[in-house]
């Protein structure tokens, strides 16, 4: 299993690579500034961390690298999830104010939800562990239930996704989510897990660059422009909705 | 083993989007009988219903009327939608009164989808209790200003509408 998984992070090191020259070949630092930087910023990470233990570093100072990489990289994915709020709510005047006040609103709860997980956690973690997974799990309980939020409420207002924010939003949703799970899992099960745990999380984090890649590297679909109701149609569907709330 | 039911409920949440996505971009718009949709909602047909039936005979057949009714609104919300996706495109036409149009179009679209998710909840709330008659009072200011969008759409020009709605 221990090979298994030291294939697959080199595996993942290496798609990190096509993703990144996806990034600046379709210039994505102009549309998506924050994500390209994630993206290119995961893959020095990943450089920094896979080359550290061949340079002889202290345990020390890998901890603190490692935790410096992670903190940004959480950093990073809030800038991520803003510009999936503001790419996906761009057209949508009349919906902008509403999401944004919810937004917020939702954004409360779920700090005060991840303070409540860090405070339920059970006491007795070795220091280090304890001082990378704490404020993991607490950040990841905001993104996950922001990208959630903003899953749930496209849904709700029937919003059309454009192909490449969608990507970046499903990569993000789908490796912070299972990221999240192993965090939570680590804590109950403990050591005895620990390679089932990573391996999981390094499959959801490649099938996230997969996903990635492809959503920026597919051209966008285009819409059909047939059977499209007139303006004044949609007035008459508007004047019967309002009746409906307002009798 | 919140946190983990937590993150469950997110992936659902995201396959549930992933999944409507791709069926969405083979919806079109589909055709609304307006004049049925407001039959169903007359309220005078409701009183004289409720005057005239025992209660038990009423209470069902309030709840079939709003049975049909969400169907209509139903179809009106996933118009709604198709539109919003439609007219994302023509925002971008170089021609500024398309644009213009077009963002308009997406604006009054976006109302109609928050107006129907509204009307589910009034629906909602009414087949739960049938002898219920909502009118949601504090809406009224919000609704007043969507009228006036209405009428600011009526006095557009009829060049600008025309070029917007074969764009879109």
């Amino acid at each position: 299993m221990k090979i298994l998984l030291a294939n697959l992070v080199l595996v993942g090191t290496i798609l990190q690579l096509p993703l990144a020259a996806a990034v600046i070949g379709k210039r994505l630092w102009r549309t998506f500034p924050v994500f390209a930087t994630y993206s290119l910023w995961n893959l020095a990470g990943t450089v920094v961390l896979y080359t550290s233990p061949r340079l002889g570093l202290s345990r020390n100072l890998y901890f603190y690298t490692y935790w410096v990489l992670e903190g940004v990289g959480v950093l990073l994915g809030f800038g991520v999830v803003y510009e999936v709020f503001r790419e996906l709510l761009g057209p949508y005047a009349a919906l902008r104010r509403i999401a944004a006040g919810a937004f917020r609103w939702v954004l409360a709860g779920l700090v005060l939800l991840a303070f409540v997980v860090a405070y339920a956690r059970p006491s007795g973690l070795p220091p280090l562990m304890a001082a990378v997974e704490i404020p993991e799990e607490a950040a990841r309980v905001v993104e996950v239930g922001l990208l959630a939020f903003l899953f749930a409420f496209s849904r709700a207002f029937g919003l059309h996704w454009r192909q490449s924010i969608f990507g970046i939003a499903l990569g993000l949703g789908a490796f912070t989510s299972v990221d999240l799970a192993v965090v939570a899992m680590h804590t109950h099960i403990g050591q005895a897990a620990y390679l089932g745990l990573s391996l999981a999380r390094v499959i959801a984090f490649n099938a996230s660059l997969l996903i990635w890649m492809g959503y920026i590297l597919a051209p966008e679909r285009v819409t059909s422009t047939a059977e499209l109701p007139q303006r004044a149609q949609l007035e008459q569907w508007n004047k019967a909705m309002m009746e409906l709330i307002h009798q | 083993m919140i946190v983990i039911a937590f993150a469950l409920a997110a992936v659902g949440v995201f396959w549930t989007v992933a999944r409507n996505r791709s069926k969405q971009s083979h919806n079109q718009v589909r055709p609304v009988d307006v004049q049925a949709l407001r039959t169903l909602l007359d309220r005078d047909d409701e009183l004289f219903l409720r005057e005239n039936l025992p209660n038990r005979r009423f209470r069902h057949l309030k709840r079939h009327r709003i049975r049909v009714t969400v169907r209509y609104v139903g179809r009106v919300a996933d118009n709604a939608a198709v539109i919003m996706r439609l007219g994302e495109t023509a925002r971008f036409n170089p021609d500024p009164e398309v644009a213009r149009a077009a963002a308009q179009v997406l604006d009054l679209a976006a109302q109609i989808r928050l107006q129907c998710l509204l009307a589910f909840a009034k629906l909602a709330a009414e087949f739960a209790v049938p002898s219920l008659q909502l009118t949601p009072a504090t809406l009224a200011p919000r609704y007043q200003a969507l009228r006036e969008t209405v009428l600011r759409l009526g006095a557009l020009e009829m060049q600008n509408v025309a070029p917007a709605s074969v764009a879109i």
